[in-house]
């Protein structure tokens, strides 16, 4: 048995099928952690108890909340986070990095070429129906040039470690990818809470974040416009983001706008303020496509500014992320990432996939109808972790409504074999100990013109039920802060 | 700054200041009620029917209040729209929508005062937490004050809400004179009191934290003149109705400085009445208090009106 491990994590059990982020097979503690086990070592499990409570206090009072609406009264939660840390070495981070970003290069090519010549359909490499099926494929940006060619500004690229030890990519999020506040919220609390700690590791900041979306930002913006006026777009108070939406304007020092303060006119944006209306550049919108505009798309939308489109079209106002972006990061297509980046970029891929099954294609479709149990079955166009269903957790019956669901309407799913994520020690409230929970990663990535930022952070999102898979926080999931070591101890 | 944001920050200065002279005229009624020196002033009824005036809601002659559901409807009621947990509400409704421009430690103590208000138990509330909860929440809104003067940029941004704060003051004031000024005149009679020194002066200025100020200024008791001199005319008690018009007209020239001579502006509305009161005499109003007060509620609600239309309207 290991000789340091220390009395916070004297109950804490290893499962050896599982990877541990922190311990080897045998059991001890990996070099980029040792030091931190030392330093929380010195705490006993009450003092951990103690801290933790204090932490918690100190979200709910800065209102770093989500809002659930049940029965009568709005309650507000705090998301639920661990505040011992996941810590990736310099080296494995860099190579993350550059996985991050030639997927992101390759998707926004993708959509170029999509919605202008369509090379990569007509050399078929990716079917034609794969995109024409798509709901998120809107037909208005056939032929349009977003300003600087960026369309994907913003994305989110969920990453995991299986068991194998190797980092796949689950999942491309490149509509509006949400998370990032927490991530420097997290740091925030883990600094107050635990701050000499630092003193002995050196991770990168995230708190550079926001400018370096202003920056990245006003690279796209509109032709002739010397200045920008850059907003941020929520749908309101009332949405369940909105301390993000808040929170990025605030750290941007730029408005953060509802639709009924825009209007267009003659092709321009302008924003109403208390000294009259003033012009728009750059919306980084956090609202759907199909909500942008109700004289473009949805009719009944009150969230979006009718006639943005149309100045939208006219080159007169960059919109982030790009209307349109959703048919790249569909689950369908997400199994022809690899051959994307070989098609554009001439480059193996440098983050592997996972494995995928395509129900709207035949073969997959038998294999799939015949392997439910081993398999996790998506939906193509869901978020938010809604609609999964994991083979090995279902019922008899369960498993015949997935197979009737899939044969029914099969271009809408796609499986993948269930993979095991990596583990990490995470302090759980009801048992007062350390135990062991899946994890995986949520990198943020932004492109301007000529110019790429990889958040040296991420979100590191923890399924909080035993055994869970599913990390989303819609679905009960907690996160930890993400250091990024700037060198190996 | 937008013009929807804008009214939302003005709203949450009023919020802020509504709260805070609710919770003071409960607290200073109804303990300096408890050995007042004549038997209305005593009275249960005399001061419960107070504060519900106060908040522009007297009950009927014949209605028999009972203590603990008055107390709970001003202080606690969720569904009572003017009770001190709605007025706290709605400030934090407000600088929730606007939190991306106030700063985080504002934003902080407005949050933390919410819950604290919140999570006060109903029943200890009206039975012993009276004092607590209205001192807490007086200390509160001090506490905010100095955070909107000590973290934010002073700006456009500090302006509005200053501005509502400032009206919400003025107005305020004013009410609690009418309700004070239609007190001294229903405890007129009882023994021992007359109007012109009624005990319920005091209590005014104690409403109005004015009270220390007021003996220093004058060296005298109170009278219904001195009294109301000075919550209304007098330009250096931070109370008084001229202070706050105009501290309502200094930062409403912070937001467009050139507006000042402009006749349909804000501005200029604010600089005129706030020149009327500039150059009145106590005496000019001595005969006609009841008329005087009335007049002050319309032109305070002219601004209001003219602000609507001049900053928030979207």
């Amino acid at each position: 048995m290991p000789k340091t491990q220390p009395s916070i994590f004297s109950a804490y059990q290893r499962n050896p099928a599982l990877f541990d982020e922190v311990f080897d097979r045998e059991g001890s503690i990996l070099k980029d952690y040792k030091r931190l086990m030392k330093l929380y070592g010195k705490q006993s499990i009450e003092d951990y108890h103690e801290l933790n409570a204090r932490a918690k206090a100190s979200f709910f009072n800065q209102g770093i909340t989500f809002r659930v609406y049940s029965d009568d009264k709005t309650n507000e939660k705090i998301f639920p986070f661990d505040l011992f840390p996941r810590i990736i070495g310099a080296s494995e981070w860099a190579f993350i990095e550059r996985g991050a970003i030639q997927r992101c290069k390759a998707l926004n090519m993708f959509l170029w070429d999509l919605y202008h010549d369509r090379n990569i359909l007509k050399d078929g490499v990716v079917p034609l129906d794969l995109v024409s099926s798509s709901e998120n494929y809107l037909d208005q940006m056939r032929g349009m040039d977003p300003p600087g060619g960026i369309y994907n500004h913003i994305s989110g690229t969920d990453i995991i470690r299986h068991a194998d030890g190797r980092y796949y990519v689950l999942e491309d999020n490149i509509r509006c990818p949400s998370g990032v506040s927490y991530v420097l919220s997290n740091r925030g609390a883990l600094k107050r809470a635990l701050f000499g700690v630092f003193n002995h590791y050196k991770a990168h900041t995230v708190t550079d974040y926001a400018e370096n979306l202003l920056d990245l930002l006003e690279t796209v913006k509109p032709h002739g416009v010397d200045i920008p006026v850059t907003v941020v777009l929520t749908p309101g108070m009332y949405n369940s983001a909105f301390y993000e939406h808040s929170y990025l304007a605030k750290t941007m020092g730029v408005e953060l706008v509802e639709g009924r303060d825009l209007f267009v006119e003659n092709d321009f944006v302008y924003m109403k303020t208390i000294r009259g209306p003033q012009k728009v550049d750059v919306i980084y919108r956090r609202i759907d496509d199909l909500f942008l505009d109700p004289m473009e798309f949805r009719k009944d939308s009150s969230l979006g500014v009718p006639g943005l489109f149309s100045a939208y079209r006219k080159g007169n106002v960059t919109i982030a992320n790009a209307p349109g972006t959703g048919v790249a990061d569909d689950k369908a297509v997400y199994s022809y990432v690899p051959d994307i980046i070989r098609y554009y970029l001439g480059e193996e891929p440098i983050l592997a996939n996972v494995k995928t099954y395509r129900c709207g294609q035949p073969d997959d479709l038998e294999y799939v109808l015949e392997h439910v149990r081993e398999l996790v079955v998506k939906p193509v166009d869901e978020a938010g972790g809604y609609g999964i269903s994991i083979g090995n957790t279902l019922t008899d019956e369960q498993v015949e409504k997935v197979r009737k669901e899939v044969r029914e309407s099969p271009r809408k799913y796609v499986a993948q074999p269930i993979l095991s994520l990596s583990v990490h020690p995470t302090y759980i409230e009801e048992t007062q100990a350390f135990e062991q929970r899946h994890i995986d990663l949520r990198t943020f990535t932004v492109m301007g013109q000529d110019k790429t930022y990889v958040l040296k952070g991420g979100l590191t999102r923890v399924a909080l039920r035993r055994g869970n898979l599913i990390v989303n926080s819609s679905q009960g999931g907690g996160s930890k802060d993400t250091w990024i070591l700037k060198n190996e101890p | 700054m937008l013009a929807r944001v804008a009214d939302n920050l003005f709203w949450m200065g009023r919020y802020i200041e509504r709260a805070e002279h609710t919770a003071r005229f409960m607290n200073v009624n109804y303990f300096s009620s408890l050995d007042a020196p004549n038997t209305v002033s005593q009275s249960r009824d005399f001061v419960l029917r107070s504060m519900l005036f106060m908040v522009g809601d007297p009950p009927p002659e014949d209605a028999k209040l009972e203590e603990d559901k008055v107390l709970f409807k001003i202080g606690l009621d969720r569904d009572y729209p003017a009770s001190i947990l709605n007025s706290i509400i709605f400030a934090r409704e407000n600088a929730h929508s606007a939190r991306d421009l106030i700063s985080t430690e504002l934003y902080y103590s407005v949050n933390k005062f919410f819950h604290f208000a919140d999570s006060y138990p109903a029943r200890s509330f009206v039975k012993t937490g009276l004092f607590d909860f209205t001192a807490q929440v007086t200390e509160m809104t001090a506490v905010l004050r100095g955070k909107i003067r000590g973290t934010l940029l002073h700006d456009a941004i500090y302006a509005i809400i200053m501005m509502g704060v400032n009206m919400e003051r003025a107005i305020q004031i004013t009410r609690i004179i009418n309700a004070k000024y239609n007190d001294a005149r229903k405890s007129l009679g009882s023994y021992g009191d007359r109007f012109r020194n009624s005990y319920e002066w005091t209590t005014l200025l104690k409403c109005a934290e004015s009270y220390d100020m007021f003996r220093r200024f004058y060296k005298k008791a109170p009278t219904s003149l001195s009294t109301l001199e000075f919550l209304i005319l007098n330009p250096d008690c931070p109370r008084s109705v001229m202070n706050s018009l105009n501290q309502v007209h200094q930062h409403v020239l912070t937001i467009d400085p050139l507006k000042a001579s402009d006749k349909d502006s804000t501005a200029f509305m604010v600089g005129k009445i706030r020149s009327e009161y500039q150059f009145k005499r106590i005496e000019d109003i001595e005969g006609a208090v009841q008329a005087f007060i009335d007049h002050i509620l319309t032109e305070l609600s002219a601004i209001g009106s003219q602000m609507q239309k001049e900053f928030f309207h979207y």
